[in-house]
């Protein structure tokens, strides 16, 4: 579990807090999204999550670490992944299986141990067989996943992801969101930050954070069903979502995970249809 | 087969060959000559490989070989032409045959080398130096990251210059000075860049549990009988040539 007690940071003393009276708690395994608006502090308390920052004031524990404590930094580091925003940035080996074994180097553990968890983290992500091929001539979205396999590589119990679809086709996005969703169905926390209201329906739990606070915090349903709430905060969720989840709180067996205006098109289309046969007048009514 | 050599082997190799080009006369040119050639088709490179890694210095070579044959005192070669000596001639043969067998012999090495082989093996040849408290271990992540970043630092180059050009810059015309000022606008924005992603990288490294000091790695060097052999073949043939007097 991750406990945030009362965070406050600033980058100097003079400065403005960038974070300020931050409460909150992670469970294991849930799946936490941490979404706001650009520039509201949701990277700079990410960072705080694995020690990156230390609060100015007020306390991170993770499964009873204070990130404060020096002593517990590589316990810490090992406990919490970190998948930041661009991957060329985060990436250190010349070729695929050299950047994962990084971490595992770094914990010093035996060449075949090492061996292992490359083996297993490239099929987690579902880039097996990527094992020789150099980093850089890989696409957005397969550096991306050697990224997040090299800190799978780690075997964390939590998993942060700063931004993790930015810059990528909507294939692409899918294919980062089914991963993470994976993750946390094997038992990882996911953290996932984003100012992206489409990517926040996988997740158990949502942390609203406007200018450096929490600004709303609960269940998805909960947060999604505050449509005014986030309207005001510059966080309206897009019209598909929203006509979707409309659909969803009217009793209407319509998936959740619909992003584009097509996939909803065919969604209802397929709803109508099968609503068509024994059921005719309660479909129209209900759509 | 060289290919799968153990670098370190390589590596030393390398080394030795190097310090016997540089003392040989021209019998133990000859017999080095043979010896790299045996080497080369050991690791299967074509004569185009070996031609690829030399004909960038062609002009070197030339150089080289005019400058001693031209300013070389002794026994004139033809006696209408005094400056050309007999003396002149063979020095200026056996350097360049140095030069060229140095090269040959590098390219040899990272010819059938990865990079990240290199970087590994130099690591594990220099851990003595913790004696003198140099550390191996940072050396090699310093190397291997320099490495990593050239094709990524190079497509931001291309990228920054081609926003330029789109906007209008031209880095073609204009005087020597204008486009050395033109470049470096470029090279400053780089620069940046470089220190914003240097700090990125430094968090991710440490997010994912870098220390400075030993790690381990995926693929632990171990000599085998093919090591053995090449490192004691040419160990012998090099103490054989510096024995040797003909």
């Amino acid at each position: 579990m991750i406990r945030i007690k009362n965070l406050e940071f600033r980058y100097s003393a003079e400065a403005p807090p960038v974070l300020q009276s931050v409460d909150a708690q992670i469970e294991d395994g849930q799946y936490a999204a941490l979404i706001g608006p650009n520039g509201c502090g949701k990277t700079t308390l990410a960072k705080h999550l694995n020690g990156l920052l230390i609060p100015t004031s007020g306390d991170v524990w993770v499964d009873g670490m204070n990130t404060k404590d020096p002593s517990s930094l590589r316990d810490l580091r090992r406990a919490v992944g970190m998948v930041f925003q661009n991957p060329d940035n985060q990436i250190v080996g010349m070729t695929v299986e050299e950047d994962l074994s990084f971490g595992p180097g770094n914990l010093r553990l035996p060449a075949a141990e090492i061996g292992r968890r490359v083996e297993e983290a490239l099929h987690t992500v579902g880039i097996a067989g990527y094992e020789k091929r150099p980093t850089h001539t890989l696409s957005g979205c397969e550096k991306r996943l050697v990224a997040i396999a090299g800190v799978l590589a780690m075997q964390p119990r939590y998993l942060v992801f700063d931004e993790p679809t930015s810059f990528l086709d909507p294939a692409g996005k899918r294919r980062i969101l089914n991963v993470i969703r994976k993750l946390n169905e094997s038992g990882i926390a996911i953290i996932h930050v984003t100012h992206d209201m489409d990517e926040i329906i996988e997740s158990d739990r949502v942390l609203v954070m406007t200018e450096g606070r929490i600004s709303l915090a609960g269940t998805t349903g909960d947060v999604l069903g505050r449509v005014e709430e986030l309207k005001v905060m510059g966080l309206g969720p897009p019209q598909v979502t929203e006509l979707m989840w409309r659909l969803r709180q009217s009793g209407q067996d319509v998936q959740e995970t619909i992003l584009t205006i097509d996939e909803a098109v065919k969604e209802i289309s397929s709803l109508i249809l099968r609503k068509s046969g024994p059921e005719r007048n309660s479909a129209r009514s209900g759509v | 087969m060289v290919h799968r050599l153990d670098p370190r082997v390589k590596i030393l190799a390398t080394l030795v060959l190097s310090m016997t080009i540089l003392q040989a006369d021209p019998a133990k040119a000859a017999l080095l000559s043979v010896f790299l050639l045996g080497g080369a088709l050991l690791s299967r490179l074509s004569w185009r490989d070996v031609a690829a890694a030399l004909r960038p210095l062609v002009f070197f070579f030339c150089l080289l070989f005019l400058l001693h044959l031209f300013f070389t005192d002794g026994r004139p070669l033809f006696p209408a032409l005094p400056v050309v000596t007999m003396e002149g001639l063979s020095r200026g043969l056996i350097t360049t045959w140095q030069f060229m067998a140095l090269v040959v012999c590098a390219a040899l090495l990272t010819m059938t080398t990865t990079p990240s082989e290199l970087v590994s093996g130099i690591e594990r040849l220099l851990r003595p130096l913790r004696a003198v408290r140099i550390s191996s271990y940072d050396l090699a992540i310093m190397v291997s990251l320099a490495l990593r970043f050239v094709p990524t630092l190079l497509l931001e180059f291309h990228r920054l210059r081609e926003a330029q050009l789109s906007r209008g810059a031209n880095f073609r015309e204009g005087t020597v000075m204008e486009r050395l000022r033109k470049m470096s606008s470029l090279a400053s924005v780089l620069v940046i860049q470089t220190f914003q992603r240097a700090d990125d990288l430094v968090q991710a490294m440490e997010g994912r549990g870098y220390e400075r000091g030993p790690r381990t790695y995926l693929k632990e060097l171990k000599m085998g009988t093919a090591d053995y052999t090449v490192m004691i073949t040419t160990l012998g043939f090099a103490a054989a040539l510096c024995t040797l007097s003909i």
